[in-house]
């Protein structure tokens, strides 16, 4: 499979853009990137996926894999005591830069290899609350909780194996709960608890099939889709009871 | 054949387990045919379980509910237990209720606090009801059946029933074998739209109370009538909700709609093996186990402290 990456220069090391596993790398100073598949399409049957990521970096670097979502504004209802009793909405909160999807694995903890700013300790410093209300209450560290339920918020380790050479080989799990859109996958290559090397490829997931179709009437011709939704429900129901009937026989 | 267990839904944006929505329909459904009660009080908090965003949740599942109780007024006509005539004037009623609920609701939330009066008025409206027809329901089943004859007159003849009788233009509901005002389901059918509206519900939970002791109707021809009654309202909040919000999975409401159905189904020929009594015991623990769930949300400290916009 043809595969796109994406290049960034990062500290000191230079760094080869890849196209296909054809690619050889340099020396050991470079971090190069192949993904599989290089774009997810969502059909009827998607429930999740794993995306095989391999590469070359610096000899001896351990390596961080992210699958982030685009960043974006999210409206949030925050709860709160009300009369010292009752736990309730208590109005709407607005934050920025919340990335839609933060996955991360690392060949090591984060923490050992001095990484702790690639993982979600990244998203907590850039996220910005535009109006903070009446309390001390940490919103981004709250928000990542509510991501890691929905699985869309995922800081682990494992997954990643790496060789003498400098070639390594990822598994980044990518959750059923996904919408279309450009995502990316980064790959940090660590040395000594600096970034030895870094590259970025985006990865695209659209819909296709069923799915697909059924998305697009429901944005684009939204009148017909909810009067089919309601017509299909009526027959459905009318056509289960008179079933129901002429099996029961009795009635 | 192999059938996939799995299946991903567009507009919910997540996949899910076939299996687990068709049970879930199932056992919602069967609460529908038996109580004549939408049921989204307990789906929709499931469907969150199962990893589909609030608003999608709450919006299929009226979808859902369409062919719910389609399937069920069709039983229940059969059965003779659907009476058309309160139903539409309580439908009327409640159409007009919605629009003043939905002003009010805007008002209430300019003045502040507007979830925490719409959710002390409904644990008190629960509380109420479930407590009232528990109790009520637990008399007369204790009591022995002349008692229970001898005490039906002396009701018939409070205050209330003599209010009712001097309203104006009364008119005979032969199925439900009373004879009443046409104010009567109109107004009541506009307070429950307001609640509806305000809560945001079906209303199916007030509406089934309302008929039993209010409008003084047999317990069956309440649960027909109040099924009919859903339907309409289901097809309005489908249709506003696909125009305005997309939030309506079709798919995820097919597969919700053939378990609800088959559920409703069987829950009406459930419903018609038990005695009135019985059924409104039922109901009542139904509606004080659905009070006690929003207590303890209440009273309880969430895990998170943040939520997505649009749920309950």
């Amino acid at each position: 499979m043809r595969c796109k990456a994406i290049l960034r220069f990062v500290s000191a090391a230079a760094l080869v853009l890849s196209l296909g596993s054809a690619t050889t790398a340099q020396a050991g100073d470079a971090v190069e990137l192949t993904i599989k598949p290089d774009n997810i399409d969502i059909s009827a049957s998607y429930r999740g996926t794993v995306l095989h990521v391999e590469g070359l970096a610096p000899k001896g670097s351990e390596i961080v894999a992210r699958f982030t979502g685009a960043p974006a504004d999210l409206a949030l209802r925050q709860k709160g005591k009300v009369f010292n009793l009752l736990w309730m909405n208590l109005g709407t909160v607005h934050l920025q830069h919340v990335p839609t999807v933060f996955l991360v694995t690392s060949s090591q903890p984060l923490a050992r290899v001095h990484g702790d700013e690639l993982g979600l300790a990244a998203v907590h410093n850039g996220i910005k609350v535009q109006e903070q209300m009446a309390n001390d209450l940490d919103l981004a560290a709250e928000l990542i909780k509510l991501k890691q339920q929905d699985g869309l918020y995922r800081e682990t380790t494992g997954g990643i194996t790496t060789a003498e050479n400098g070639r390594f080989s990822a598994d980044l799990r990518i959750p059923s709960r996904l919408s279309p859109g450009t995502y990316a996958v980064e790959i940090f290559a660590l040395n000594e608890g600096s970034i030895a090397g870094s590259v970025s490829a985006p990865v695209s997931v659209k819909l296709v099939g069923m799915p697909a179709w059924i998305d697009d009437m429901a944005k684009n011709s939204s009148l017909l889709y909810g009067i089919l939704s309601t017509l299909v429900a009526i027959f459905g129901g009318l056509a289960i009871g008179l079933l129901c009937q002429s099996k029961g026989g009795a009635h | 054949m192999n059938i996939p267990l799995y299946m991903y839904l567009p507009i919910a944006g997540n996949s899910v387990n076939m299996a687990a929505i068709l049970g879930l329909g199932g056992a919602v459904g069967l609460l529908s045919g038996i109580f004549g009660v939408g049921g989204g009080f307990f789906m929709t908090p499931l469907l969150i379980m199962l990893g589909i965003p609030p608003t999608v949740a709450a919006a299929s599942d009226s979808n859902q509910i369409i062919g719910a109780s389609t399937s069920g007024t069709l039983a229940h006509f059969r059965l003779g237990n659907v009476d058309f005539k309160m139903g539409f004037l309580l439908l009327a009623g409640g159409v007009a209720g919605g629009c003043v609920g939905v002003r009010v609701i805007k008002l209430l939330r300019a003045l502040g606090n507007a979830d925490f009066l719409i959710n002390l008025t409904y644990v008190l409206m629960l509380g109420l009801v479930g407590g009232y027809m528990f109790y009520e329901s637990l008399q007369s089943m204790r009591a022995p059946k002349t008692s229970t004859a001898s005490t039906k007159p002396a009701r018939g003849e409070s205050s209330y029933q003599r209010g009712l009788r001097n309203l104006p233009w009364q008119m005979d509901f032969v199925r439900s074998g009373v004879r009443l005002s046409v104010l009567m389901p109109l107004g009541l059918g506009t307070l429950v739209g307001i609640l509806a509206a305000i809560m945001g519900v079906g209303g199916g939970f007030i509406m089934v109370p309302v008929m039993v002791y209010l409008l003084r109707m047999p317990m069956h021809v309440v649960v027909g009538t109040s099924l009919f009654q859903i339907l309409f309202t289901c097809v309005n909040v489908t249709i506003m909700q696909s125009i305005e919000n997309h939030t309506v999975d079709f798919i995820l409401a097919l597969l919700l709609l053939i378990g609800s159905s088959i559920g409703a189904q069987l829950g009406t020929r459930i419903g018609k093996k038990l005695h009135a009594d019985q059924l409104k015991i039922l109901l009542a623990t139904l509606v004080l186990v659905v009070m006690g769930k929003i207590l303890y949300d209440l009273l309880a400290r969430p895990d998170v402290l943040l939520a997505y916009a649009g749920g309950h």
